[in-house]
């Protein structure tokens, strides 16, 4: 979708943004916007806090519409840097807002458990946990560091690592947070509450969701730019 | 018939002249709709409760359609061919009924009433259900063993141990070794103690 009267604008209006479609909240709370922004355009607050507006409007583009197919046309190699800032600042709210919410609802829902089903649940968290955080800090640490060393023109990082190895790498992380809506939706028996599940799985296609879009950013816009950047260096 | 209850088809048939006029009999009828036309089964939503399911048996590998059940396990559609040509009876036998291409409007929609009918009388694997032999080959997934060793055990190829595992997964809703696992020991498919 590329109709130009169904996506968001410059000139739009923030607070029209976030009537249009609530879900965007956490896209400025991420991005480190202050509430307060009165009558201020898209373009008025991308200017503020330094973010490409083009880059901003495709993120918001991509949360709203689910058919929307970001273009990497017209974003230039600078906007790289705020596509990895974005990304470091999702990681950030996942960890300290959205998996905290999860863990905490799993730990109200495993204390009614037998001890089997305890300790099973328990313990899928837990690697669910700890393979997603190992996730986000292998593009920290290895992935990130590379797009900026190709930025910068330095060789430290070329011919050791290539863009392709973060593709393959980039594994399927959303196959056991599915699999774990499945268990606590189906396969919990009834005598188990009700309300906390129904919270708990609420928190969990949020997340789910956002992930997906997560994705998306790297595999449509970022991933396609640094293949061209890595092209030029060759 | 209101719009919810009309009997809801998916129509698998490569010929767009054929698929758009036995649609547009068909659509006529107040009772049906035709909910999707596919070109070849590949894109057929398996997830989809289809009441009926038009095929064209040409589109089916040869190798498959002697067991056209099976061909469509996720669903419990009524199945009838479409065919412009003949086949062998065994072929055919396998469907609920069997619209020819010359047949006229009245003949095309009382056999689709006849194809739900004998539908009906079809005895229903259980969808959701898995078969024990499922159940079994989930217990060895649960408990850690390769497809190999699997289909060792079993005494089956790896093919068949890779297709049951791609059923047990879609019938489950959980894809991954550690979800399986869980479920399997919350349902007492395998044991804690065999964790050691």
């Amino acid at each position: 979708m590329n109709n130009k009267e169904t996506t968001y604008t410059r000139r739009m209006k923030v607070a029209d943004l976030l009537a249009s479609d609530g879900n965007l909240l956490s896209i400025l709370q991420r991005l480190g916007i202050k509430l307060g922004f009165g009558e201020a355009t898209v373009a008025d607050i991308c200017n503020r806090y330094g973010i490409s507006t083009e880059l901003f409007l495709m993120i918001c583009n991509i949360y709203s519409f689910h058919d929307y197919r970001p273009q990497t046309a017209n974003l230039v190699s600078s906007d790289i840097k705020s596509i990895t800032a974005y990304l470091r600042a999702s990681h950030r709210y996942y960890v300290e807002t959205c998996f905290p919410a999860i863990h905490n609802g799993i730990h109200n829902l495993v204390k009614e458990l037998d001890e089997v089903s305890r300790k099973l649940i328990d313990k899928f968290y837990d690697d669910y946990d700890s393979e997603i955080t190992n996730h986000f800090r292998y593009e920290e640490d290895t992935v990130f560091p590379y797009i900026d060393s190709l930025l910068a023109d330095s060789c430290d990082g070329r011919g050791k690592y290539s863009i392709h190895q973060f593709e393959e790498n980039h594994s399927n992380i959303s196959e056991k947070l599915n699999d774990l809506k499945n268990i606590i939706a189906k396969y919990l028996g009834e005598e188990y509450s009700s309300p906390l599940r129904y919270s708990l799985l609420a928190d969990i296609y949020t997340i789910e969701s956002d992930l997906s879009k997560h994705s998306l950013i790297e595999n449509r816009l970022l991933i396609p730019l640094v293949e061209k950047l890595e092209n030029r260096h060759e | 018939m209101n719009k919810e209850n009309r009997y809801r088809i998916v129509l698998i048939e490569p010929s767009e002249i054929v698929a758009a006029g036995i649609a547009s009999i068909i659509e006529r009828h107040p009772d049906f709709v035709i909910e999707q036309t596919l070109a070849n089964p590949d894109y057929l939503r398996t997830n989809s409760n289809y009441d009926i399911i038009i095929i064209n048996p040409a589109v089916i590998d040869y190798n498959d359609r002697l067991d056209i059940r099976s061909y469509f396990t996720g669903t419990d559609a009524a199945i009838v061919a479409l065919t412009n040509s003949s086949y062998e009876e065994s072929v055919l036998r396998q469907y609920d009924e069997c619209i020819g291409i010359y047949d006229n409007a009245p003949r095309i929609v009382q056999k689709l009433r006849n194809a739900m009918e004998q539908n009906a009388q079809n005895p229903k694997n259980e969808l959701n259900e898995l078969s024990s032999r499922e159940r079994d080959i989930l217990a060895a997934v649960a408990k850690g063993k390769t497809n190999k060793e699997i289909a060792d055990e079993f005494n089956i190829s790896i093919y068949t141990v890779i297709s049951h595992r791609r059923n047990i997964s879609q019938k489950l809703g959980i894809n991954s070794i550690p979800g399986l696992t869980v479920y399997a020991i919350m349902n007492k498919l395998v044991d804690m103690s065999d964790f050691g």
